[in-house]
């Protein structure tokens, strides 16, 4: 299992931008697709998360797993919550039922399908959107991102030291699960939750204690270079050229024309066929 | 075990080195450990996380701000990971809302001589932050599109019974163990 940040879009379009341009981007695509239930609205952005998608520049075979687990997931998601139990549907009582589910006798009309599509293509063209934020950035310019972004410096540079702290905190696992292994430590296969949680026990406690007892010799280094002292500088220099404007422009123009139709009840009616 | 209060004694909101350090650690041991998960058939992404009872422990032990770290980036970072960026964002902040609101609770609660009554006190509080914490994926009714039912249902309670197995179980376990060695050396 890889626990490091996978950089997979090098020298993409994407990756060229500032990343602050990769993190805004879902906020607005997600104002922009939050309460649409009209499935030809919904096509219509998914138009531009694909175009999007494809200026990041990821190579299928790098993430066809990350997508296969995406789309098993979100299929088995629409297909439980909207059409098998309903829980999250949308129907119309006068409508003429197509068929029942067997066993959870839920009426299906071609609303709950439209609807049931509507929500796939969301969750799909949010992790298109998604994707880039997780494999365009480079774990190194993170901590600069949300700095600029206006979150505190130190909290900033937290974010970059998480990212340090990954790789050994990986390693301290395997050493603790073996050393633990050679005392007659064994996972087990209970499918219980509780029993799991509580074989857990012996590999989270002394992961967690050690991992502490080595951050006093973090915390005290730093102090010991005058951390936080002062306003904080970065090596990397982020600055929005014009490209970058054109984009957040172009996502924001959507996001507004989006939350205007909703308003004018443009899109929140399912659409059936 | 003569006192509950937090080992820090900085104001409660105080961001300093230690909190910065002790928040990094938090987050990369919940990225970690959170990558064991195993989903709820059903549910809109709810996993039951062992890991998850890390946060309301950092919570605890290192105050508001470190508590709130731990779970907003730590589960920033598993979504990372995983490849599903920052789409389920919500959820990051209702994980770090479960370390703040955890570091909150234990800042007030006066001193407990008793260990066992302690460690009750360690599991019911970490139990109550996370059920207030874990209400802010109450935005997923405008973020998702989802009505109330599919919220209170699929969404908040299956995460609620599996995040607060884990923190009944694993917070006083990790608490029973670093709270004698961080009076004995003085952290």
């Amino acid at each position: 299992m890889d626990v490091t940040p996978r950089y997979l879009g090098a020298g993409s379009a994407l990756s060229r931008r500032d990343p602050r341009v990769l993190l805004l981007v879902p906020v607005l695509y997600l104002v922009a697709v939050a309460g649409v239930e009209d499935l030809r609205a919904m096509l219509a952005c998914a138009v531009l998360a694909v175009a999007y998608y494809r200026a990041a520049g990821i190579p299928w075979r790098d993430v066809r797993a990350n997508w296969a687990f995406m789309l098993a997931f979100t299929t088995i998601l629409v297909v439980v919550n909207s059409i098998i139990t309903s829980a999250d549907s949308r129907s119309d009582p006068s409508a003429e039922v197509l068929f029942t589910v067997p066993v959870t006798a839920s009426p299906i009309t071609w609303a709950t399908l439209s609807y049931s599509a509507t929500l796939f293509v969301r969750y799909v063209t949010l992790a298109m959107i998604g994707f880039p934020v997780a494999f365009n950035i480079a774990p190194s310019d993170l901590g600069v991102a949300f700095a600029r972004l206006g979150l505190s410096q130190r909290l900033a540079y937290g974010v970059d030291l998480t990212f340090r702290f990954l790789p050994s905190t990986w390693a301290s696992l395997h050493e603790t699960l073996d050393a633990q292994r050679v005392r007659g430590y064994e996972h087990g296969r209970s499918r219980n939750p509780v029993k799991r949680l509580l074989r857990l026990r012996p590999v989270v406690v002394p992961l967690t204690v050690n991992a502490l007892i080595d951050a006093e010799d973090t915390v005290n280094a730093m102090d010991l270079r005058g951390f936080g002292g002062r306003h904080r500088t970065w090596m990397r220099e982020l600055s929005f050229d014009r490209t970058d404007l054109l984009t957040l422009g172009g996502f924001a123009v959507v996001a507004a024309a989006m939350v205007v139709a909703k308003f004018l009840g443009l899109t929140g009616a399912v659409w059936v066929p | 075990m003569t006192a509950d209060a937090p080992v820090s004694r900085e104001p409660v909101f105080a961001i300093s080195t230690r909190t910065v350090v002790f928040g990094a650690v938090g987050a990369a041991l919940y990225a970690v450990l959170g990558l064991f998960s195993f989903l709820i058939p059903g549910t809109q992404s709810v996993a039951v996380r062992p890991a998850f009872a890390l946060v309301p422990f950092f919570g605890k032990q290192f105050g508001v701000i470190a508590g709130f770290f731990t779970g907003l980036v730590g589960n920033m970072v598993i979504d990372l990971l995983q490849g599903s960026g920052l789409t389920y964002w919500n959820w990051s902040v209702a994980n770090g809302l479960v370390g703040a609101l955890a570091g909150l609770i234990f800042a007030y609660l006066p001193p407990i001589a008793n260990e066992a009554v302690r460690l009750v006190a360690v599991a019911i509080g970490s139990l109550v932050a996370t059920a207030l914490g874990m209400l802010f994926v109450i935005t997923d009714i405008w973020v998702q599109g989802i009505d109330f039912n599919t919220f209170l249902t699929i969404n908040y309670l299956p995460a609620l019974v599996a995040n607060g197995i884990a923190v009944v179980i694993l917070t006083p376990a990790l608490e029973a163990i670093w709270e004698p060695l961080a009076k004995r050396t003085g952290r």
